[in-house]
């Protein structure tokens, strides 16, 4: 382990070099950022992953099983285990995916669950991501990295070889491909996660394309290749979302997306990694709700927990949440990557009042959760070790079977004080180990 | 039971040749159980294919692309209709007809606008969902002016009413709005109508256990003189015509819609009037 944190100054102008970077807008600008990396890594030993792994398969079968049943029958409405309103005015839900089967009726192919190890030694889910959730590129390339700096770290520790994440990502996408050749869709270079979509598609043999690549002819999908050869394609994994991926069913100004490919989809001629209209399952509202969920379809109880989560719709939960506004935090169900979440104990009498003027007015709007109190995890600062919180985004890919990738995601706030961990606001990750259950 | 026969075409034309032109088309009619449509017609050049589908809503949609630089671009689609008016169409009630949409948010006018026709059920003694549909549709229309160019495709029903006045989709969205608010679900439906050089758009309300139609513009429940082309939430679900294009041109539009009614085998024009008029629809 010395060895690798006496290399953190390499591995991170390695990974420079490599141009793992992360685009963020600030006052309108775009700037690339590295991602920094720290050298001691998360170690989850081999039965608590074991564990992880079941809750994981568990809540995305129940999430794959909800969206089937949300744009097709409708069950959980009508037995009343859902109040409708958290289906259908939430951003995520698209009417247009209406009765449509995706390939396999996988929805979401890869889902980034976001936990934390609370102070008791439990995992929490603090959320879902099933829309486009990132990050994998860079665990993967730091694990690449960290093997080639110091080989006897990875001699000495009994660690899962987790490099196979474009295997497995590619096995998923072959799972679903309709008859054609495979395609990772960017927006473009100043994406935040150029780096990650680039990186992907070379790992996997896949076509990295932007929209004036792809085009839709007689109800099926094509790329172009630089030759201007056309190509079918059998599985997109875009990295847009959406709002934009069809100009002709959903924003009309998109200039990033691709005319009809919902027909296409539609006819059930090409796959769309992730599904559209997943967002609805994502939705921080809905979240509430993923335990009963696991109920519903699977008959099962909840392996892993959600966080305390109050639902202020309820009349009970919100004189819960007015009365203990000040404990807890509350997170605009519509915004993502770290917005619009508010910690009660920060906010003065004043911002607590108004706060509160508006949760009773859009009580459909938040949730609000007791604050978890997580394990702080150690940081180098320069040589010095500190303590800082830090999450953990599991990968949990869909295809034949629902399978967890070893490894995963682990991000920790820059700050001191700081509970939010997310990459767009500047934080930084680490390496996570799991275990073997051959010990060295 | 009515038998129509209808003709709709459009024509643009471009002021320079434009190309990767990608559509989406909702103006060929389907069957319900208040129509049984027989298409004699249905063309849209140029194209380079064509693919004909439904929607989420269950419209029939036709798509395509026309790469190739052209000048001109058009479809016609005519037909006959056998059409029955003024029945409630069964069906379940999908629930997002029950939320405000893009359209149609409850903001403070909608909410005021709302609350006058509270206190006209109220002084009506209106009882059903019908009775109260009908009773809201009188209220709107004598309310609202009708006054076509003042508001725009991108009208919200708040907008609307704020001016007071605009055309048949503000009065739909403003109805649908305020039928969704006061508890009575609604949806938006494009359409075509006897009498009206252009295509048309009215409120369906649920009642019953169906759909039952009516025109707010023209204070009229539908009946047999109207076709249905789309349906969705609001407007914007079931735009007729959508494109893009490559190309920076202007675009002139025109619009030619005819519906007629067939009685006893012979052809009587039954107030059919001709079309060829600017976009707008009324």
């Amino acid at each position: 382990m010395r060895e690798l944190i006496e290399h953190t100054e390499g591995i991170n102008r390695l990974m420079a070099r490599y141009g793992v970077k992360f685009g963020i807008y600030k006052g309108g600008e775009f700037h690339e950022q590295l991602f920094p990396f720290d050298a001691i890594p998360r170690v989850i030993t081999h039965e608590e992953f074991q564990q992880l792994e079941k809750g994981l398969i568990q809540r995305v079968d129940a999430l794959n099983l909800f969206l089937n049943d949300i744009y097709g029958e409708k069950k959980i409405i009508h037995d009343g285990v859902i109040p409708e309103e958290f289906v259908f005015i939430s951003s995520g839900y698209l009417p247009q995916c209406e009765g449509i089967a995706p390939p396999k009726n996988i929805y979401s192919h890869i889902s980034g669950i976001d936990l934390v190890l609370g102070k008791d030694g439990e995992w929490y889910i603090l959320e879902d991501n099933l829309r486009i959730p990132s990050g994998a590129s860079y665990p993967m390339i730091a694990r690449e990295i960290c093997r080639r700096v110091s080989p006897v770290t990875f001699g000495n520790n009994s660690v899962v070889d987790n490099r196979n994440y474009a295997v497995m990502l590619k096995e998923t996408m072959d799972w679903v491909n309709t008859g054609g050749i495979p395609v990772i869709m960017t927006p473009g270079r100043y994406n935040a996660a150029y780096f990650e979509h680039s990186y992907l598609a070379e790992r996997t043999g896949s076509e990295l394309a932007t929209c004036t690549d792809l085009f839709v002819e007689d109800n099926y999908l094509y790329y172009r290749d630089y030759r201007g050869r056309k190509q079918k394609v059998g599985v997109i994994y875009r990295r847009i979302s959406d709002d934009y991926l069809d100009p002709m069913t959903f924003l009309p100004e998109s200039l990033i997306g691709i005319p009809n490919i919902m027909d296409v989809y539609r006819s059930g001629n090409v796959a769309i990694v992730n599904a559209p209209g997943n967002g609805v399952a994502d939705d921080k509202g809905i979240y509430y709700f993923a335990p009963k969920m696991i109920r519903y379809y699977l008959g099962q109880e909840a392996i892993l927990k959600n966080a305390p989560t109050y639902l202020p719709f309820y009349e009970e939960d919100r004189k819960y949440v007015l009365d203990h506004l000040e404990k807890l935090v509350i997170k605009d169900v519509a915004e993502a990557g770290g917005y619009g979440v508010i910690f009660g104990n920060e906010l003065s009498r004043e911002r607590l009042a108004q706060m509160k003027k508006v949760i009773e007015k859009e009580s459909r709007r938040f949730i609000a959760q007791e604050v978890v109190d997580f394990q702080d995890m150690e940081v180098m600062d320069g040589d010095e070790k500190v303590l800082r919180k830090a999450d953990l985004r599991a990968f949990v890919l869909s295809g034949e079977k629902t399978r967890v990738w070893p490894g995963g995601l682990t991000r920790f706030s820059r700050n001191a004080d700081s509970f939010v961990v997310n990459s767009s606001q500047g934080g930084g990750f680490k390496d996570t180990w799991v275990l073997s259950q051959w010990k060295k | 039971m009515r038998k129509l026969r209808f003709e709709y075409s459009m024509e643009l034309k471009f002021s320079s040749p434009v190309s990767s032109h990608y559509f989406a088309l909702r103006c060929v009619p389907g069957d319900s159980l208040r129509q049984k449509v027989r298409l004699t017609e249905c063309r849209v050049s140029p194209a380079d294919y064509t693919s004909a589908l439904k929607d989420g809503f269950g419209n029939k949609k036709l798509s395509g692309c026309c790469h190739a630089p052209h000048d001109a671009f058009g479809y016609s689609v005519a037909g006959t209709a056998e059409t029955n008016g003024m029945i409630v169409q069964k069906c379940p009630l999908h629930p997002m007809y029950r939320y405000p949409s893009k359209y149609t948010q409850f903001e403070p006018e909608v909410v005021r606008f709302a609350e006058k026709i509270r206190e006209e059920w109220r002084s009506e003694s209106a009882g059903t969902a019908l009775e109260k549909a009908v009773c809201a549709m009188h209220y709107l229309h004598t309310y609202f002016e009708y006054s076509p160019g003042t508001t725009d495709i991108g009208t919200t029903a708040a907008g609307a009413l704020k001016l007071g006045k605009g055309v048949c989709q503000d009065y739909a969205h403003i109805m649908i709005a305020v039928m969704r608010y006061l508890g009575v679900p609604a949806r938006y439906v494009n359409g075509l109508m006897i009498g009206e050089g252009a295509t048309h758009a009215w409120t369906e309300v649920y009642t019953d256990g169906g759909w039952y139609g009516l025109d707010p513009t023209n204070d009229l429940h539908i009946d047999g003189y109207y076709i249905s082309l789309a349906h969705g939430r609001d407007y914007g679900d079931c735009i007729v015509d959508r494109g893009i294009f490559l190309g920076n041109a202007s675009q002139e539009q025109k619009i030619y819609v005819n519906v007629e009614e067939i009685k006893d085998g012979r052809d009587s024009c039954v107030n059919g009037t001709a079309g060829g008029r600017e976009a707008d629809d009324p």
